[in-house]
């Protein structure tokens, strides 16, 4: 499996600064402080967290719970990739809570509305339907299509990580796309979604 | 060019993803070109895929409250009791809870009615209430167990007794990366039954289930899968063990053969 350079965690080069932690970087570097690592990595840990929550709110709960959960259990880190067993932590933390609340997907318009952060000159209407479609995934494959799509993980390293079977990483992501794809052609033309 | 050969799905999710190297893309490419339809789907992936990017790279920013958030949490975790007082009104909700499990643990009827049936019931209700009562309190942040592992002592002799099992015994599972979390009280069958959670650094939970069994018989290990959540489970003599978890089926089974050699039989 070779990466393409284009995929986003080679391409994103320029914000890359966050990415040195012990076990991503050359041996031999200065180990960080485990609080130091943390900091360093919540930049990306927001962005995932952002794309598993329905809201900033939640996204920022979320982030605050992992970061707890890592400083509470930072003896069980075994002293290598660190980044890997941040997001596990947050994908255990997030799928406990949304098992709790039923499986439920709810779309909360207002949210929708207002989630996305705009950073090209793509149509605002058709990121709001993408990410009001994200709100009907099953928690776990939303999981999975984030960690490849966004964070960049190959499905290898998505499924150590999840410590489930490649085949279930499959699955999961060939659901995602599914149902993503379902979902913006059903709502391909959608009369005004906004009742105010 | 061989663009008739197949082209897996998981090929055009590799595509899509970037992972195929020069020469799988051009066949899989080809086999779009052939393909229109499956080539209308992989462009609307990889629109997803942009559209997504997009939607969350501004995401990914610092914020100037980043330190106190850590240091609140710092300061928060070092302050805190090693148990968490528990709150009457939060044993309330669970006993609530629990006799709520009775209830539905009633509507398997009368056992009068099912007494030919008894043998295959036992081992099917086993793993439906294992995976339930993981549903039910694997998700619970606060609450999960109703003694903490920090009474371990206490909690092994009250749900032995609860049993009637001589020294039951709380199986560890340190050496799998498994902490005790603690445990709780709940009906299997309409008998007490026991259940202990375990949980590792990453927040994964397992749940190990014990319940009285009705007759005196053994089990091989047996296997359950429902929406990804796997039991195995096994009837020794009067007890029934099930372990519970949302975890590849080789570390359950891990899990699941360090308590059969924990639980004396």
């Amino acid at each position: 499996m070779s990466r393409n350079p284009d995929h986003p965690e080679t391409a994103r080069a320029p914000e890359a600064p966050h990415q040195r932690f012990p076990g991503d970087a050359a041996e031999g570097s200065v180990p960080f402080s485990f609080e130091a690592q943390i900091l360093a990595l919540l930049p990306q840990l927001r962005r995932y967290s952002r794309s598993l929550t329905r809201s900033a709110a939640e996204s920022e709960d979320l982030l605050q719970d992992c970061v707890e959960k890592a400083l509470i259990s930072r003896s069980q880190w075994r002293g290598s990739n660190f980044k890997a067993w941040a997001y596990r932590i947050m994908t255990n933390l997030h799928l406990n809570t949304r098992r709790a609340s039923g499986r439920r997907p709810v779309v909360a318009l207002d949210e929708a509305e207002n989630a996305p952060v705009i950073t090209r000159e793509d149509d605002p209407l058709e990121r709001s339907r993408l990410t009001g479609a994200l709100e009907t995934l099953p928690s776990d494959a939303r999981a999975v299509l984030m960690l490849v799509v966004v964070e960049g993980y190959a499905y290898q390293e998505v499924a150590d990580m999840l410590d489930i079977p490649i085949g279930t990483v499959m699955s999961r992501l060939s659901r995602a796309r599914h149902a993503l794809r379902e979902k913006m052609r059903e709502e391909n033309v959608i009369p005004l979604r906004r009742p105010k | 060019m061989n663009e008739n050969r197949p082209v897996s799905e998981a090929e055009l999710h590799a595509y899509v993803d970037g992972f195929l190297g020069e020469e799988d893309s051009a066949r899989v490419e080809a086999h779009l070109a052939a393909n229109p339809d499956l080539a209308g789907m992989v462009a609307d992936w990889q629109a997803q895929s942009a559209g997504l990017q997009a939607a969350f790279a501004g995401a990914a920013t610092p914020k100037e409250n980043d330190i106190r958030l850590i240091s609140d949490i710092v300061a928060k975790a070092s302050k805190r009791p090693a148990s968490q007082p528990r709150h009457r009104l939060a044993l309330a909700a669970s006993a609530i809870l629990v006799f709520g499990l009775g209830l539905a643990a009633g509507h398997y009827g009368p056992k009068i009615f099912e007494a030919p049936q008894i043998e295959l019931t036992a081992t099917e209700i086993l793993p439906r209430e294992a995976r339930d009562a993981f549903l039910i309190y694997a998700s619970e942040v606060r609450h999960p167990v109703e003694v903490f592992a920090n009474e371990e002592a206490h909690l092994a002799t009250w749900l032995g007794k609860k049993l009637s099992v001589a020294n039951l015994k709380v199986p560890n599972l340190q050496t799998l990366g498994f902490r005790l979390v603690g445990g709780r009280l709940l009906p299997v069958d309409g008998r007490p039954g026991a259940m202990f959670m375990y949980e590792d650094g990453s927040g994964q939970r397992i749940t190990v289930l014990v319940a009285r069994n009705a007759e005196n018989r053994t089990t091989s290990f047996r296997f359950a899968s429902a929406d990804e959540i796997e039991t195995f489970y096994w009837i020794d003599g009067d007890l029934g063990y099930a372990v519970t978890g949302e975890i590849s089926r080789d570390m359950l089974q891990k899990i699941a053969e360090e308590c059969y050699r924990q639980f004396p039989s």
